[in-house]
């Protein structure tokens, strides 16, 4: 039985390799992203133990508050700390260390880099130092507070040569240096792509940070001493008032690494599911593939029966075949899936992600799980086919190959109604109260009744939607309606994965409809102001508070209020707490307060949001202390409550508590109201004016500011439909699969068209038309499907503020026109194979 | 009816099939010169692989003459493109096969008018009833293929040969499935078709029987025309037949 199962392979190539593709496809997804995700994180390693390479003991402060989003402030140390470092036995060298926000203005005028997106842009410390990793590669490092040195890369995009004028922005404001040396990183121009401008250390502090303050400081020891004992040194050395933690140079990169690690990670996660789901929907393929090859060998299998052969015979002959195409395809899918890694890394870095190249990482985990998986996959598909082959009753073999014929049993039906009602009543219970963690399960088993519905609506829904193609394409369109219902089971398996395909995109489509539209009514509500400006930039700050104030000032301006973001610790949480300008504010935030002005807010009060009042049950007048990021603390008492907290969190408090603090303060925006009577194009023109003085900061009108904010929305989108793809393209191979299978089964019948007067371009209309309505099957019943789901999940997101759902109209319009246009270009190939179809080779088979 | 008095639908001038090439070249047809004439039925007969399906299929359009031509209505086959071959079996051609000659998923009335569909064209409806009432089916134009017998499945292939008033009807072996008396009825609809329809049949047979409904017999072997018969007779071809060494 076994050289029968080989030769059964071997015998038929074409079968082979289309049972393999699904394989192949499914399975270089899997490995290519593990691979990628993998090199990325080694990459990254590298890159971070590179920058700390020569650093022995890093010294900062031990202050931070850690809140939401793994995001942290750290605490800024005194720069007259380095002296202390520096005498410390065991240490031959130290300097401080800045990285804060600069912006270096080109020769025209233009910021280098970018805002906020890509690579960031850098202000730090360049000195001499025996463990730097700059280097100056032409002139000198600065020394005076008028001074700079600026990386290769800005000095030939800016088109810079030492002696030049430089501007550059920061925090502070903005300013001029004189352009004393060019320096690289290690070989590098640049590292990463970001840019950099180095200062002399009291220049750094001064203009970047805050006078007197660094963000650490960088050790090398002379060697005489191990790097713990070092740092336990130098942290013995240094007053315990000046709150500091000396980490050693392994300690300092590997934490490093950790952080970079987890964002990868999780991106890894991402990657790996969408992997996961376009596999399960590799299943469906496979599991199609065999069971059309099982009904088109009926006649063989059942000859096999008739002379001999037992029913676990020829349904192992079956499973070994099923094994050789797992192991042929998964490793197929291996060397695909690396090279699919490869275009991934030439895509980031067309997308100007460069990252350093180190050579892909293929682990061994990576190899074995893709091949094993891709054959338990493989083989689980192929075992209802197999067992159905080996039911085939020896009779058969006497009988013309008769057409698989599905009569969908009662037992698909109750089951299929059952698995749907038992997923809509765990719905409704999650609808009516019970825990959202069901919710999952409920959206499982309706999917699972849909797909085992499948082949009994598929006939019905196909002549359905076949019904304009019958109408308007003549007898062509009349055979294409009734080949796509002809056989249902097949049609329905082959529309499975265009179901959940399109369902996904449909659900998450949905979902970014609701929260745009939600996003959009907030801002509406909230936002009065006319103008805003934003910033992309949260890496290395926001915008600076001065700015506001800068744009009280101007004539053309009735109002502008900053709005800002500070971490601060209460009940020992991290927390954010919106700060704002109570004398400015209104008419322009409206944070739709209770019984409170906003006059009440005074530098030791806060305003609650009432949820958070009542939940907390701090009523107006109580009090609460929380630690400020200097680690000072502050005692607040409650003199208001507010109703909209979707933009403003569940504190705010006035920015004048933080005004005279060590605190990082900095806007998130600032909101203008325009003065009666000017003409916008004035407004616009002096506020554009006031905020390029600063290097950062985009103006917005209130319609641009509100459509950037839902905007956001879509770059997640983007993302989840570039991984939603993986599932999309099997799904559109499945069709070209299954549609080549038909074609080739249908042989004689084509034959027999084409000698009563089919032309060739008729047999491709029919092939064509065929795909269409399949492919719209599985996008109609996808569609409603992913509405529900994403009503569903909109509902599920309830408690985080999500209260409307929005029907997608024109994205689902748009999905059904791309089925339509994927079932088009699912044919081209099986409808040119099927007008080669030999007339006479085919009539003469018997 | 002298051959002389008839006008010919179709006919092949030294018509030569060869495959392969050089000394391995095997002669399916060898310089075959024949005419078919209108509203006569022909039956071409021979042992296997005498030649008789491969002239059918190249008088039909379905494969091309390695020498020589094959003319249907005043036309040379060898001079069509693919599209042309097809509106000609299509609007000239009428076929009736062995087996599988209904395509599964239409019904038998959309069978009969494929051939009239597929080139949009609505047809003789007078003479379409007439030809579904000649072969007695209409009570049966609705159904599929699958619920019909094998007589019944035959019937409608028929039908769908005479449809479109063709010049000239291919029928390969159209009885060689079926069982002796559901054959005679199909043979007799055809016979009918020529004599109550006036239409042009040229049949493929090995069965002495089925040839002597035609009113001429053309006798290959080897790839040659080696005899004629007219006015036959079931013992009469098979008298012949021996001779011919079969």
């Amino acid at each position: 039985m076994f050289r029968i199962a080989l030769k059964g392979i071997v015998g038929r190539k074409a079968r082979l390799i289309l049972t393999s593709l699904a394989v192949i496809l499914g399975t270089s997804f899997l490995a290519g992203t593990s691979v990628f995700s993998d090199t990325l994180t080694r990459t990254f390693d590298n890159l971070f133990s590179d920058v700390f390479k020569n650093v022995d003991a890093y010294v900062r402060s031990s202050q931070v508050i850690e809140a939401d989003f793994g995001l942290e402030e750290r605490q800024r140390i005194s720069i007259d700390l380095v002296s202390v470092v520096e005498n410390v036995p065991g240490v031959r060298d130290a300097s401080p260390d800045v990285q804060a926000f600069a912006r270096i203005i080109g020769k025209d005028g233009k910021p280098l880099g970018s805002d906020g997106q890509g690579p960031p842009t850098f202000g730090s410390i360049g000195e001499e130092f025996a463990g730097a990793l700059w280097s100056v590669a032409e002139g000198k490092w600065a020394t005076a507070s008028n001074e700079v040195v600026i990386d290769e890369a800005s000095a030939k995009a800016g088109k810079y040569v030492v002696g030049d004028t430089v501007k550059v922005v920061a925090q502070s404001g903005s300013r001029e240096f004189t352009l004393v040396g060019i320096a690289s990183y290690g070989d590098v121009r640049s590292p990463g792509g970001a840019t950099f401008a180095l200062f002399d250390s009291a220049t750094a502090s001064e203009f970047l940070t805050k006078p007197g303050f660094i963000d650490a400081i960088l050790v090398s020891g002379d060697g005489s001493v191990s790097d713990t004992k070092l740092a336990a040194a130098i942290q013995a050395a240094l007053p315990t008032t000046a709150k500091t933690e000396t980490l050693t140079g392994a300690q300092i990169t590997l934490e490093t690494q950790d952080q970079i690690g987890s964002a990868l990670d999780f991106f890894g996660i991402l990657l790996q599911t969408f992997s996961f789901i376009a596999l399960g929907v590799g299943c469906f393929v496979i599991y199609n593939v065999f069971s059309i090859s099982a009904a088109q060998r009926q006649r063989e299998n059942a000859l096999l029966r008739a002379i001999g052969a037992s029913r676990k015979q020829v349904t192992r002959a079956m499973l070994i075949e099923s094994v050789a195409v797992g192991l042929v395809g998964s490793t197929i899918g291996l060397v695909a899936g690396i090279g699919l890694s490869k275009g991934l890394s030439a895509l980031l870095k067309a997308l100007n992600i460069d990252i350093p190249s180190g050579g892909l990482v293929v682990k061994q985990d990576t190899i074995f799980s893709t091949i094993v998986i891709g054959l338990v996959v493989t083989v689980l598909s192929a075992i209802l086919p197999a067992r159905r082959a080996g039911k085939v009753p020896p009779l058969a073999a006497m009988r013309a190959t008769a057409l698989e014929i599905a009569e969908p049993g009662r037992k698909r039906l109750y089951g299929g109604f059952l698995s749907i009602a038992l997923g809509v009543a765990i719905i409704s219970a999650v609808v009516a109260g019970a825990n959202n963690s069901y919710l999952g399960f409920g959206i499982l088993f309706v999917f699972i009744g849909t797909i085992v519905l499948g082949p009994i609506i598929a006939r019905p829904v196909a002549l359905f939607l076949g019904r304009p193609a019958a109408r308007f394409r003549g007898i062509t369109g009349v055979m294409a309606r009734q080949n796509s219902a002809r056989n249902p089971k097949r049609t329905s398996r082959t529309a499975s994965p265009v179901l959940i395909g399109v369902a996904l995109v449909t659900a998450v489509t949905a979902l970014a409809a609701s929260i745009k539209g939600q996003i959009n009514d907030v801002f509406t509500e909230q936002f009065k102001g006319d103008y805003a400006v934003t910033t992309n930039n949260q890496f290395t700050g926001g915008l600076s508070p001065s700015l506001a104030l800068d744009l009280n000032k101007l004539p053309e301006v009735d109002k502008a209020s900053g709005i800002g973001l500070i971490t601060v610790k209460l009940n020992n949480n991290g927390q954010y707490f919106t700060t704002i300008d109570p004398g400015t504010v209104e008419g322009v935030f409206d944070l739709g307060l209770i019984n409170a002005k906003y006059s009440d807010l005074t530098p030791n009060s806060i305003f609650l949001a009432e949820s958070y009042s009542l939940r907390k049950n701090l009523p107006i007048g109580s009090n609460v202390t929380i630690t400020l990021g200097d680690a000072t603390q502050r005692e607040l008492t409650v003199r208001g409550l507010y109703k909209f907290d979707e933009l403003a969190g569940n504190f705010v408090v006035n920015r004048a508590m933080i005004a005279n603090s060590a605190v990082v303060n900095f806007d998130i925006g600032v909101y203008i109201l325009a003065k009666n009577g000017v003409p916008d194009g004035e407004v616009q023109a002096a506020l554009d004016k006031a905020v390029k003085k600063y290097g950062q900061g985009e103006l917005l009108s209130k319609d641009e500011y509100i459509d950037k904010q839902s905007g956001q929305v879509n770059q997640l989108l983007g993302l989840i439909y570039g991984l939603l793809m993986l599932s999309i393209i099997i799904a559109f191979v499945g069709i070209i699969i299954t549609l080549l299978l038909s074609v080739f089964e249908r042989q004689r019948e084509l034959a027999l068209l084409r000698a009563v007067g089919m032309t060739r371009s008729q047999v491709r209309t029919t092939v064509r038309w065929e795909s269409v309505i399949t492919s719209l099957l599985g996008a109609v019943l996808g569609i409603i499907l992913g509405i529900g789901l994403g009503w569903v999940i909109v509902f599920a997101l309830k408690d985080q503020g999500l209260t409307s759902f929005k029907l997608p109209v024109v994205p689902t319009i748009v999905i059904m026109v791309m089925s339509f246009i994927v079932g088009l270009f699912a044919a081209i190939y099986p409808a040119w194979r099927a007008t080669r179809v030999n007339i006479l080779d085919a009539l003469n088979t018997n | 009816m002298t051959p002389q008095t008839l006008a010919v639908a179709a006919s092949t001038i030294s018509a030569s099939k060869i495959y392969g090439s050089g000394e391995d070249a095997v002669y399916a047809l060898n310089d075959v010169s024949v005419a078919f004439y209108e509203g006569q039925f022909t039956a071409i007969m021979g042992p296997s692989g005498s030649g008789k399906s491969t002239l059918m299929h190249c008088i039909a359009g379905l494969d091309e003459l390695t020498k020589g031509s094959a003319i249907i209505d005043g036309v040379d086959l060898s001079t069509m493109k693919d599209k042309g071959l097809t509106e000609l079996r299509r609007e000239k051609i009428g076929f009736v096969f062995q087996s599988f000659n209904l395509v599964p998923t239409l019904t038998a009335n959309e069978n009969i008018r494929l051939p009239l569909m597929l080139g949009n064209d609505k047809g003789d409806e007078a003479w379409i009833q007439n030809v579904i009432n000649t072969v007695h089916l209409q009570d049966r134009l609705t159904h599929r293929p699958s619920e019909l017998s094998g007589g019944q499945q035959q019937r409608v292939a028929v039908a769908r040969a005479l449809a479109s008033k063709p010049r000239i009807i291919f029928a390969d072996e159209p009885t060689g499935n079926l069982d002796s008396t559901t054959g005679a009825e199909i043979l007799s609809f055809m016979r009918k078709a020529v004599d109550e329809l006036g239409q042009t049949i040229v049949m493929v047979t090995h069965d002495p029987v089925a040839a002597a409904y035609a009113d001429r017999i053309i006798f290959l072997a080897d790839g040659k025309v080696v005899n004629e018969m007219t006015e036959p007779t079931a013992a009469k071809v098979l008298d012949l037949m021996k001779t011919l060494g079969n």
